[in-house]
């Protein structure tokens, strides 16, 4: 059984949530409503997926986000957001959540990501693509070498994910397999979080950071 | 904690006038000094004279005092520096008999008196050096007992500069007021943003909570649910979409987005697509056509995807809906009928930006248009 994890500042949509995937067979084993005591429960209760809300009261999500994939590496993070700011959608995927989806999306939508979220699945919006795709052209023109890229086949699969064709849909138009276009999808990911990884280290080095203060 | 306005102070762009209003008393009592040593044979009694002469630099350093520090420049500091500097100029009595002062003998207060005409027009504008300058004209015609050309020149040269630095001070404090309310409403301006941002954020998270329970529930509620949707993304599209522009440039990204409604999705990068205006309203006109079409062929339930990328030299545009499809051929039997609209509005409008246009379409799987586009005007 998946074990969730729900972190909402909103009452109301912590409960609507809970209880609708509880109703889909999933094992909601905690809730939190700001980003401190998300990374502390979730550090404690190890769930699989954590379904994440990114604007916790004055408190943020992209940071639990950062925190909860550091504390607890095996649990994977769902952002599932009202907000409309497209940076901290950016941000939040940037800092290691796999997937993103919008508080409008149906259930049977929400139980479908939280689903693959836990089988290891990147779930990305046409929304999400597009940022991402945006982002790569960023860092592409930015004067850095170790800058990732995409290969003409990442950028191809991500450009049709940003027209939103499905996997399947998309499988069959490339004539590849659906686990290579889920495999292409998450490695344009991976690349980017790897890459934030690696800039806050330098960061971290350059400024004189050289031990968590925990 | 710093208050939220204190960044935004304006400067009070008097100030300058006032130091050269200091600057001018200092100078002018040194006048006066060089007055009494050139004229030392001239003035009868030179103790009642140093006195007076020091009297004067008191009297200096106190102004000096006041117009140099914000409480003393609010005070009615101008009108008593008039009324004592009138007093001094009586005092020239003192130094001369009535009779040689209409004869043009020496004073000591000559250029040193007009001073409080320029505080009155700085601290009360063209009003006060009016003022200021008849009174000290006056005082120097009553002094000499006489009115000659110098004097008629000197009453007329003191009304002229005070008028003058009175007009100037007057504009000053109104261009000094009117940039302290620019800055005071950018900041109120950027706190409602601010303020408007997480209200807006607290409006969509009900929208999304009406959305879903509408939909579990069913019935009446469900057609809640899709007006709830629609309103969702409507204001969704309205917080991401900040239309600019700048120097004939405007934002593609920002301008595509306010296309979006609950079935029509805009995925655009983060930032901005600034082009040419005339280039993003050719490319908008031709994605417009393209959607009608949609409207038109592709069926009521069908979707739609904008999608904008910057390529670098170029643009990816495109317009994919997952409808019907339009059969082979339907587009050149519409462009040999003479219904140009689709063909003529997409392929010329996107020719004529020097770019291309590919349409990927057959029945029952959708249509996808994909407009390349220079970013550079041909």
């Amino acid at each position: 059984m998946t074990r969730v994890m729900i972190v909402d500042d909103h009452p109301m949509w912590r409960e609507s949530v809970a209880r609708d995937l509880g109703s889909r067979g999933y094992d909601v084993v905690g809730t939190a409503a700001d980003a401190p005591s998300a990374v502390r429960i979730a550090a404690a209760v190890r769930p699989d997926v954590v379904v994440m809300d990114l604007q916790l009261g004055t408190t943020s999500g992209v940071d639990a986000t950062r925190d909860i994939v550091a504390a607890a590496p095996d649990t994977r993070v769902l952002v599932l957001s009202a907000s409309a700011e497209q940076d901290d959608v950016l941000d939040a995927v940037k800092n290691g959540a796999s997937g993103y989806l919008v508080k409008s999306a149906s259930l049977d939508e929400l139980d479908d990501a939280v689903g693959r979220t836990a089988d290891g699945d990147a779930v990305f919006s046409a929304g999400l693509a597009g940022l991402l795709l945006g982002e790569y052209r960023r860092l592409h023109d930015a004067p850095d070498d170790d800058a990732p890229t995409l290969t003409e086949r990442e950028t191809e699969v991500l450009r049709l994910v940003s027209r939103g064709l499905s996997a399947r849909q998309i499988a069959t138009r490339l004539t590849l397999s659906h686990r290579t276009v889920e495999n292409h999808v998450q490695n344009t990911l991976r690349k980017l979080q790897l890459h934030n990884r690696v800039e806050l280290t330098r960061y971290a080095i350059e400024h004189g950071i050289t031990d968590d203060p925990e | 904690m710093d208050s939220p306005h204190e960044g935004n102070a304006a400067p009070d762009f008097l100030l300058p006038l006032w130091r050269a209003v200091v600057a001018f008393r200092l100078i002018a009592w040194v006048v006066a000094v060089a007055v009494f040593v050139r004229g030392w044979d001239r003035f009868p009694d030179h103790r009642i004279a140093i006195v007076l002469l020091v009297l004067m630099a008191a009297w200096t350093a106190v102004v000096t005092v006041a117009y140099s520090t914000d409480a003393g420049r609010r005070s009615r500091m101008a009108g008593y520096d008039l009324v004592v500097t009138v007093a001094f100029v009586a005092a020239n009595l003192l130094t001369q008999s009535a009779a040689a002062l209409s004869d043009g003998a020496p004073i000591l207060t000559s250029l040193w008196a007009t001073g409080p005409i320029f505080a009155l027009a700085v601290e009360r504008g063209r009003d006060g050096g009016m003022i200021g300058a008849v009174a000290i004209g006056a005082a120097l015609i009553a002094l000499r007992q006489r009115i000659g050309d110098q004097e008629i020149f000197n009453t007329t040269l003191f009304l002229v500069a005070g008028v003058t630095l009175g007009y100037a001070a007057t504009t000053t404090r109104r261009a000094t007021s009117v940039l302290r309310e620019a800055l005071a409403a950018e900041g109120a301006t950027a706190e409602r943003e601010r303020l408007s941002r997480s209200i807006h954020d607290g409006v969509l998270q009900v929208l999304a909570i009406v959305r879903r329970r509408g939909t579990e529930i069913g019935g009446d509620a469900a057609e809640l649910s899709a007006l709830a949707a629609e309103q969702e993304v409507a204001l969704r599209s309205l917080m991401t979409s900040r239309p600019t522009s700048s120097g004939g440039q405007v934002d593609l990204a920002a301008t595509l987005r306010l296309r979006a409604t609950s079935r029509i999705e805009v995925v655009t990068p983060a930032g901005e697509l600034m082009l040419a205006r005339r280039t993003v309203e050719d490319i908008v006109a031709a994605v417009g056509e393209a959607l009608n079409n949609v409207v038109e062929h592709a069926g009521s339930d069908a979707r739609a995807w904008i999608t904008a990328e910057d390529l670098g030299d170029r643009l990816l545009v495109s317009v994919r809906d997952d409808g019907v499809g339009i059969a082979p051929g339907r587009l050149v039997v519409a462009q040999e009928s003479g219904h140009l609209g689709v063909a003529q509005s997409i392929r010329g409008r996107i020719a004529d930006l020097g770019g291309t246009v590919a349409l990927q379409t057959s029945s029952g799987q959708g249509t996808e248009w994909e407009l390349t586009v220079p970013k550079a005007r041909p």
